[in-house]
């Protein structure tokens, strides 16, 4: 590192790709994991989406080494690394815990890994001294982990990833310790930091709206399966099945049974008022949100979720249309987009 | 006043018993209280101070009495850590391996005690038993000065390593296993994850042992007793042994107090030591 604004070296010397083929894990009968397949590339930021307990952390520790796979293979720029020992993987993580020696002042706990890889002493002070200084963390070096803000503490597990050099990047649910204000306001943060270099990075949250904020692509994993992976504007525009269309969007689409056997999916923001035609509905109730109100109404298909640009009182009766474009269909017993 | 009366009722206990006692053992041993005086209390001002000063046996036994409680900890601090890490490792039979471990500390010292009489007896016990059917000279544990102490901290080992290693091994479940797999991640191997991050973290476990276990040890009475009564010749009594001596065979009660209190004060010092060094490696750290 030369000066304290390249971020280049907080990247492997070769561009590296991550590939996980037909990843599989069990844990006695019940599969944690079971076919995913995902390619990163050098520099691009995949997220890991979906609700708690459909394996997301478990992708990330198969790719750490920190469990082994029961199934398929993970390659790093073509190696397999399935059976590597994870202290040779060259893999960084921040664990949603931060995972800081709480013995050992900020300073030693980036310098710690430098120390048994066996860094000689005036590399590994000038390495914290620059990545302090690019986190704005150069008045906490000797401050212990417990004398920290949670977003101090975060930046200094972000530090010592970077130190790490890796080939992949991996980030677990860095930003659920942090209240909303602070998320957002380190989101552009991260993606600067991590994002665009040569290493892949895979990041793993449960909110959508992180997903979206951070990544190039997302996937989105339910029950141990990839559902789909894509930008988060295809996601948005043609998720692949109810699950999916469920996950991605807020406030949630609606779903409306079909007597034809398809699910008609309309999302509460393309919801428009109509003088003739569409739905008449009736206002159950409000949130009132600033830039729109979030409605309940009723409609002969069931309540619906709709987001209006004007001021409606609860009880107000009018018609709701749409456009066919906005119109999402799925088959109503597979769940898959038609 | 109200902070007063709250801790009131703690005061009372620790005045009850610490304080008094103490107050009481100070007042005895500035009197002569023995067979001479008729069992009766006579002031004597300094005079079981001065003969504890000058007392060779005295110093004999806090000799022998710190050897034991150094080595006999060392050794527990050492076996009860590996053990500690053994069985916080996930295997088969872990469980029952556990409650196995932690039997020697449930036995009574004297049932242990005299069982190890047994074993180490001479030319009877089974280890000189087996010893001759190889056809090898019998060994006189007990009857010898140096092997007398040697078994007695075989046997204080024997009992009290579960002890050392059932605290350590609530220490090692204090850990984070996150740490570790942060620690490899970066490259660090097991053997530098022990140094680096477990005995680092454990350190506070590790002092409430050490303190434990000093005060326990200093103060060995019972497993002495019974495994070589203090012989032979006085080469594994111990200060309590002496204390006692004094007071139930000689009957010089007051000097058995002076003995006591003796005893207490190189307690006080060896545990202030410890917690004098525990801040400044704190500090340090």
């Amino acid at each position: 590192m030369t000066t304290p604004t390249t971020i280049s070296t907080t990247t492997a010397a070769a561009p590296a790709s991550l590939r996980l083929e037909n990843l599989g894990r069990r844990i006695g009968d019940r599969a944690i994991l079971d076919g995913v397949n995902l390619a990163v590339a050098p520099g691009e930021c995949l997220a890991l989406l979906g609700p708690s307990g459909c394996g997301k952390s478990t992708v990330l520790r198969l790719i750490a080494g920190l469990d082994a796979p029961d199934a398929g293979r993970i390659l790093l720029d073509g190696d397999d690394i399935t059976e590597r020992p994870p202290a040779r993987r060259q893999v960084a993580m921040v664990f949603q815990s931060y995972a800081l020696y709480p013995h050992l002042s900020v300073a030693r706990n980036l310098s710690l890994g430098m120390e048994v890889r066996g860094v000689p002493r005036g590399e590994r002070d000038r390495e914290v001294a620059t990545v302090l200084q690019l986190l704005q963390l150069a008045e906490m070096g000797q401050r212990r982990p417990a004398e920290l803000s949670g977003g101090q503490r975060q930046r200094v597990a972000l530090a010592r990833a970077l130190l790490r050099r890796p080939r992949v990047f991996l980030l677990d649910e860095p930003m659920s310790n942090l209240d909303a204000q602070l998320r957002e306001e380190l989101r552009p943060q991260l993606r600067a930091i991590l994002c665009g270099g040569s290493a892949p990075v895979v990041y793993v949250t449960h909110d959508q709206q992180e997903a979206m904020g951070i990544a190039d692509r997302i996937a989105v994993l339910q029950d141990g399966r990839v559902q789909q992976c894509g930008t988060p504007q295809e996601l948005y525009q043609a998720p692949a099945n109810l699950i999916v269309a469920g996950f991605i969007g807020r406030p949630q689409i609606n779903l409306l049974p079909q007597p034809d056997g398809t699910v008609l999916g309309l999302r509460p923001e393309h919801l428009v008022a109509v003088t003739e035609g569409g739905l008449p509905v009736r206002v159950l109730s409000r949130e009132w949100h600033g830039a729109s109100q979030q409605l309940l109404v009723a409609s002969p298909q069931g309540e619906l979720r709709w987001t209006c640009a004007g001021n409606l009182s609860i009880g107000a009766e009018l018609r709701l249309g749409w456009a066919r474009e906005h119109e999402h269909r799925f088959v109503q017993t597979t769940g898959q987009r038609c | 006043m109200s902070a007063l009366l709250l801790m009131a009722p703690a005061l009372l206990l620790l005045l009850a018993v610490f304080v008094w006692p103490l107050l009481d053992y100070a007042w005895l041993s500035l009197q002569a209280q023995s067979v001479f005086t008729g069992l009766q209390p006579e002031p004597v001002g300094l005079a079981n101070w001065q003969r504890l000063l000058a007392d060779g046996r005295f110093w004999q036994d806090a000799g022998q009495t710190l050897r034991f409680a150094v080595v006999s900890v060392g050794l527990e601090l050492v076996l009860g850590l590996g053990f500690a890490l053994l069985l916080h490792q996930r295997w088969r039979g872990r469980g029952v391996v556990r409650t196995l471990t932690l039997l020697p500390w449930a036995l009574p010292t004297t049932v242990m005690a005299l069982g190890w009489r047994w074993i180490f007896n001479d030319p009877n016990g089974p280890i000189n038993a087996l010893l001759q059917s190889l056809g090898l000279a019998s060994v006189p544990f007990l009857a010898s000065p140096q092997l007398a102490w040697q078994t007695t901290v075989l046997a204080d080992v024997w009992k009290t390593t579960p002890f050392v290693a059932l605290l350590l091994l609530a220490g090692l479940q204090m850990i984070p296993a996150d740490l570790y797999e942060a620690f490899a991640l970066e490259g660090g191997s097991p053997w530098q994850s022990l140094w680096r991050v477990t005995l680092p973290l454990l350190r506070p476990y590790i002092f409430i042992v050490l303190l434990f276990r000093l005060a326990q040890a200093l103060g060995v009475f019972d497993l002495v007793v019974v495994l070589t009564g203090g012989g032979p010749a006085s080469s594994t009594e111990s200060l309590a042994v002496y204390a006692y001596l004094n007071a139930m065979r000689f009957l010089d009660f007051g000097y058995s107090a002076t003995v006591m209190l003796g005893m207490f004060v190189l307690l006080l010092i060896s545990s202030a030591g410890l917690l004098l060094l525990q801040r400044r490696v704190q500090v340090r750290a």
